[in-house]
């Protein structure tokens, strides 16, 4: 082994001096890293809708004896999509050159079916094809479904209201009609000073029972609103540009390129350099020290990477994830994988390696089993760079 | 007379082409073999393949036992980016030298290598020759091959290079060299072989 690590020593020497290539070296992971954090933004960011408003909302509509005020409710329901006011042309034409993704139109008489209650008022979407309108129905599910909870509230409370009258009495007004009711509460003090007689008490009885069961009313409709309720926990995690898919995706594309370029590009530039041939070692000694450029670069880069991911992680207080522990085990595959070189680089190998590496709980099986592989990989590669540098080195 | 280097029907093909046919040479102690012929005759060829840095299509090349070979191709072969006791040192390491550093500054010195920081990619074109031939005198090898090693270099360059041939001839070797200049085969060859479309004449 001493030829190859004088060869080796020999190529990170002149790696050195090469500042373009060593900046290409540096720079090309900072690149990989704006690119994930562009894609990660490009994630996060909210598609703009248009939103036709035929119906001419009004700022809030009565409903019951509630008033449900529309803007705020759609600020509120619009959290996932950025909604844009525009006419029907207009949004048209945007939705056909892709400056909004899609259209909810409200349609004349929405208002109306929303303070009659007697049939549910329609939203139309339209979407262009694209790759995203999956994503863009489900996000104007999700803002529908926000819009049914505000208006179930609002509709809720109205409810809740005549249950209320029916409990304690009062004046209400129903179909724009005004009425005056008893209530069970006055009913059952306006009985109580009767003689208790046994048609009394029995009617007492039917008026406690009627308020116990009024009572659990409000719980029981907001229960038959939600059959199931989802409840949002605080964020905890890591966000998604520091998942460890990323960063396994960073690390082996940064380590898989940086290899393949490194040890191609240093083996030719030895034919360049017209030395094969006349260098006191044999092919496989020279293409043994490649093998080694590539793990030693990937290695000191890819743990550099993991470090700053590390470090980032630590100062922006990103919870969840052993940024440092796993740096050890992150090493190691990047030696493996930095070996295993070329244009058949074990993608699939690397990357469950580094997943596995960096959060699997229990990730001793499955780093077993891909460290086989890549060694195993590395050995085939090695012995077809060999046969391929002699066709066309020598 | 001792033979060091033998060629037994060796040939070369580039493709279709045939750069060499089957020759047979013997290379014997003592001896400087000129190889002469016109652009694109073989000599090239035939000088790489008995340095082994071509490998032959067919026949084999016979060295006697111990015999080292020292190989100076045409276009010089170093690492641009080391500076020339960088490239020396590295090839002396690579064939085992005993003392890398005091044998390249004998080489560096022998040659009229300037001991700098530059790399050798900057150096002028005799420059690079002289590294050349002192890589290919690293080890003191048994038989020297050069392929036009006096292209490049000015007068007093050529004659120290013939002079370390010498050395190398007089300690029991054989030096083989191509050449395109006019006296050398006369002044410096023991025998001179011409070469013609790959045939020797």
């Amino acid at each position: 082994m001493r030829r190859p690590a004088l060869l080796l020593r020999k190529d990170l020497r002149i790696l050195r001096r090469s500042p373009l290539l060593l900046a290409a070296a540096v720079g090309y992971p900072l690149v990989v890293a704006v690119l994930v954090a562009l894609v990660g933004a490009y994630a996060g960011t909210k598609p703009r809708v248009a939103l036709v408003d035929e119906a001419g909302l009004p700022p809030s509509v009565q409903i019951g004896n509630r008033v449900f005020r529309i803007k705020p409710a759609l600020d509120r329901a619009g959290r996932e999509v950025h909604i844009v006011r525009l006419t029907n042309r207009e949004a048209r034409h945007q939705l056909d050159t892709g400056r909004v993704i899609a259209i909810v139109r409200i349609p004349h008489g929405f208002v109306s079916d929303l303070r009659a209650m007697v049939r549910s008022p329609r939203l139309e979407l339209e979407t262009s094809p694209s790759p995203f309108s999956g994503r863009i129905v489900r996000e104007v599910q999700a803002f529908v479904y926000a819009l049914n909870q505000e208006l179930q509230g609002a509709y809720i409370g109205s409810n809740l209201e005549y249950v209320n009258l029916l409990q304690h009495g009062g004046k209400g007004t129903f179909l724009g009609r005004e009425f005056d009711v008893l209530g069970l509460g006055r009913t059952d003090r306006l009985l109580a000073t009767e003689p208790q007689t046994p048609t009394v008490i029995k009617v007492r009885r039917f008026v406690r029972a009627a308020r116990l069961a009024l009572a659990q009313t409000g719980d029981a409709l907001r229960a038959t609103a939600n059959p199931v309720a989802l409840v949002r926990v605080p964020e905890h995690g890591r966000t998604w540009a520091f998942s460890a898919q990323v960063q396994a995706y960073a690390l082996t594309l940064t380590v898989g390129l940086l290899a393949l370029l490194l040890a191609a590009g240093s083996l030719a530039a030895e034919r360049d350099e017209n030395v094969i041939g006349r260098l006191p070692s044999s092919l496989g000694e020279l293409l043994t020290a490649k093998v080694a450029l590539g793990a030693v670069v990937a290695a000191v880069l890819g743990t550099a990477m993991a470090l700053a991911f590390g470090v980032v992680v630590e100062t922006a207080g990103v919870r969840g994830g052993e940024p440092w522990s796993r740096v050890p085990l992150v090493a190691i595959g990047l030696v493996l994988a930095g070996a295993s070189l070329g244009a058949l680089f074990p993608v699939e190998h690397a990357l469950r390696f580094f997943s596995a590496a960096l959060y699997d709980v229990s990730p001793w099986r499955t780093l077993a089993v891909e460290a086989v592989w890549l060694v195993a990989i590395t050995a085939a590669l090695s012995g077809l760079a060999r046969l391929a540098a002699r066709r066309l080195l020598v | 007379m001792t033979v060091l280097l033998a060629a037994r029907g060796l040939t070369r093909r580039f493709g279709d082409h045939i750069a060499l046919h089957p020759t047979d040479l013997d290379v014997t102690a003592g001896e400087a073999v000129a190889l002469v012929g016109p652009n694109g005759a073989g000599k090239s060829t035939l000088l790489a393949v008995l340095a082994g840095s071509l490998p032959p299509s067919g026949g084999r090349v016979e060295r006697a036992p111990g015999t080292s070979v020292g190989w100076a191709p045409q276009r010089a072969g170093h690492y641009g980016r080391l500076t020339p006791r960088e490239n020396v040192e590295l090839f002396a390491r690579l064939a085992g030298e005993p003392e890398p550093e005091a044998r390249a500054t004998a080489l560096l010195d022998a040659l009229g290598l300037r001991d700098d920081a530059r790399p050798s990619g900057v150096l002028s074109v005799g420059q690079r020759q002289r590294l050349n031939l002192a890589l290919a005198l690293l080890g003191d090898p048994d038989v020297l091959l050069a392929d036009e090693p006096t292209a490049a270099l000015d007068e007093q360059a050529r004659e120290r290079f013939w002079e370390l041939a010498a050395e190398r001839r007089a300690a029991g070797g054989a030096v083989v060299f191509a050449t395109q200049a006019g006296d050398e085969p006369a002044r410096r060859a023991t025998r001179v072989l011409a070469l013609e479309e790959g045939r020797l004449a």
